[in-house]
């Protein structure tokens, strides 16, 4: 009746950018359509984001994915202070961090009381938000975003879950496109090691317990992270993800990524070893 | 004991295939035994008056309903306020938190009562984001997306007023008109009166782009009230086979 079956034909915002042009506009504007979706993909998966001039972007965003226990949130740090002492400023995002919702989400996870849809509309929430005040502010300023996480686990996180792939890209077609999105690889046996250690425990949604899995904690942790590990996969060949071995030493990851970051921000000399604050780190 | 094995209907046997909400596949409405009802309408079109009648209607004659209303889920009424009083809200927020509320009662609500065989009264639905935040500037493609796990309506009442008939219906019923409400966020006028007109011009212009697309059935929103009820009655009943939601026969007796 109302939204019937070629609905889906008429959604190709579902399908990330790149992929199909969107639609065969009439030959006089074809060019100028075709010249504003152009300039839109190269700023955005699928569609620009409501009132929002692309033009404006001096700064970098810079995505690091991958897994928990992957070692993101150590990268990150040590990504900061390197950019910092070569000058340049930093801003770090990450999930449940918008002023918005990010603390109804804790609060959502801590009583395991919203179902799966919902809950990936609020993180959609939390990360539109973060996008629109403060990511997006940041790179009008020229300052380089360091993104802990970024879409590609929102939409992983979604799809193991059932909710259909194209759904999810959808959802974040209005996304802004980063200039450089690593992906730090694991094992989840070795991300399981990592994650105990930190807390001594492995945390509900961490072991995808939501899914039932498996009653053995360690066996849901590890079938849910290879989960989320295939949808990475998938996504890392769409989108040329940056792969880097997540099981390296930390400094020998770090190196690779300050290479990268160096090239693209036009830093000649990337050499680097942390102040004493972040020495215990550096292993 | 016997007889009453007799005289009961069989139970429905769970349906093999989920049919639980499938994010990604709009849902048809021959999934799922109960029947929805929506009302739609801009702000003073009288759609909440007439869907309560509606209600009465068959609520006196026992029908098994349930009444759901746009915004009412707790789980998001937090962050709403807040976005709103902060006046941290943009087009994209806005719509998406609308979203993971109607998500919400979708799951949590509607799904499970239309599975139960329940007759499901909508004040509002999917159509208040489509035309509200199209006005806002939020791409349609997106928006269609965002809503495709939603059920569809047997029946979608638009209640079509005259904009200055709504408009006046609204403005001399109220004190003063909240910022969102009057689409201040959207920076056409200074005075919310004027830009609460022009937002309900744009959402208007976009629900009447739906009549077609989503088999709205259009009724005249300036009829006497009694006058529209009873249209809407005599629709609902050539539409729905209404016997069905009738009371359970007590057949114990």
């Amino acid at each position: 009746m109302t939204m019937p079956d070629q609905e889906q034909e008429k959604t190709p915002g579902a399908v990330p950018a790149g992929e199909t042009p969107l639609a065969t506009p009439p030959v006089a504007a074809a060019k100028a359509v075709a010249a504003a979706e152009e300039v839109s993909s190269q700023y955005f998966f699928g569609e620009p984001l409501v009132g929002f001039d692309p033009s404006e972007i001096t700064g970098s965003l810079v995505v690091i994915e991958g897994m928990d226990g992957s070692g993101r949130s150590t990268q990150i740090a040590l990504l900061q202070e390197w950019l910092e002492s070569e000058g340049f400023a930093v801003q770090t995002s990450g999930l449940r961090r918008s002023n918005l919702v990010g603390r109804d989400i804790d609060e959502l996870l801590a009583k395991n009381a919203a179902t799966r849809l919902t809950l990936a509309l609020m993180y959609a929430t939390d990360f539109f938000d973060q996008v629109e005040h403060r990511i997006l502010p940041a790179l009008r300023s020229g300052t380089i975003v360091l993104a802990d996480r970024f879409i590609f686990t929102l939409i992983a996180r979604g799809v193991v879950r059932g909710i259909n792939r194209d759904y999810m890209s959808g959802l974040y077609a209005m996304a802004l496109r980063p200039h450089l999105t690593f992906w730090l690889n694991v094992r989840p046996e070795t991300a399981f090691g990592r994650e105990f250690k930190k807390a001594q425990a492995i945390n509900y949604w961490e072991a995808g317990r939501d899914m039932s899995l498996s009653h053995d904690l360690y066996w849901s942790f590890i079938r849910y992270q290879t989960m989320i590990k295939r949808e990475f996969e998938v996504m890392a060949k769409k989108h040329s993800f940056l792969e880097l071995d997540g099981e390296a030493s930390v400094p020998a990851v770090n190196k690779q990524l300050r290479q990268r970051i160096g090239e693209q921000l036009g830093i000649r000399a990337t050499k680097y070893t942390p102040s004493a604050a972040l020495a215990h780190l550096w292993r | 004991m016997e007889n009453l094995d007799v005289t009961q209907k069989a139970p429905r046997t769970e349906p093999t295939k989920s049919t639980l909400p499938q994010p990604g596949r709009p849902i048809p409405s021959r999934a799922y035994p109960g029947a929805l009802i929506v009302v739609e309408g801009t702000d003073g079109s009288g759609k909440s008056t007439q869907l309560y009648l509606l209600k009465r209607w068959l609520e006196i004659g026992g029908f098994r309903l349930h009444f759901t209303e746009w915004n009412s889920s707790p789980l998001v009424k937090s962050a709403t306020r807040r976005g709103k009083q902060r006046r941290l809200l943009t087009p994209t927020t806005f719509s998406l938190l609308h979203a993971a509320d109607f998500a919400d009662r979708c799951e949590r609500q509607i799904m499970p009562l239309l599975q139960g065989d329940y007759l499901v009264l909508a004040d509002r639905y999917i159509y208040t984001a489509f035309a509200r935040d199209a006005a806002r500037g939020c791409p349609a493609r997106w928006l269609r997306n965002l809503y495709r796990f939603a059920p569809i309506p047997d029946i979608t009442f638009y209640f079509r007023a005259p904009l200055e008939v709504a408009v006046h219906r609204i403005l001399s019923g109220r004190p003063k008109l909240k910022y969102y409400e009057a689409g201040m966020d959207l920076g056409m006028s200074y005075d919310r009166a004027e830009s609460f007109r022009l937002f309900q011009a744009r959402i208007m212009e976009e629900y009447d782009k739906m009549v077609d697309t989503d088999n709205f059935v259009v009724l005249d929103a300036t009829l006497a009230v009694n006058k529209l009820q009873k249209q809407m009655r005599d629709i609902v009943a050539s539409k729905i086979d209404l016997k069905r939601f009738a009371p359970r026969l007590q057949e114990s007796e």
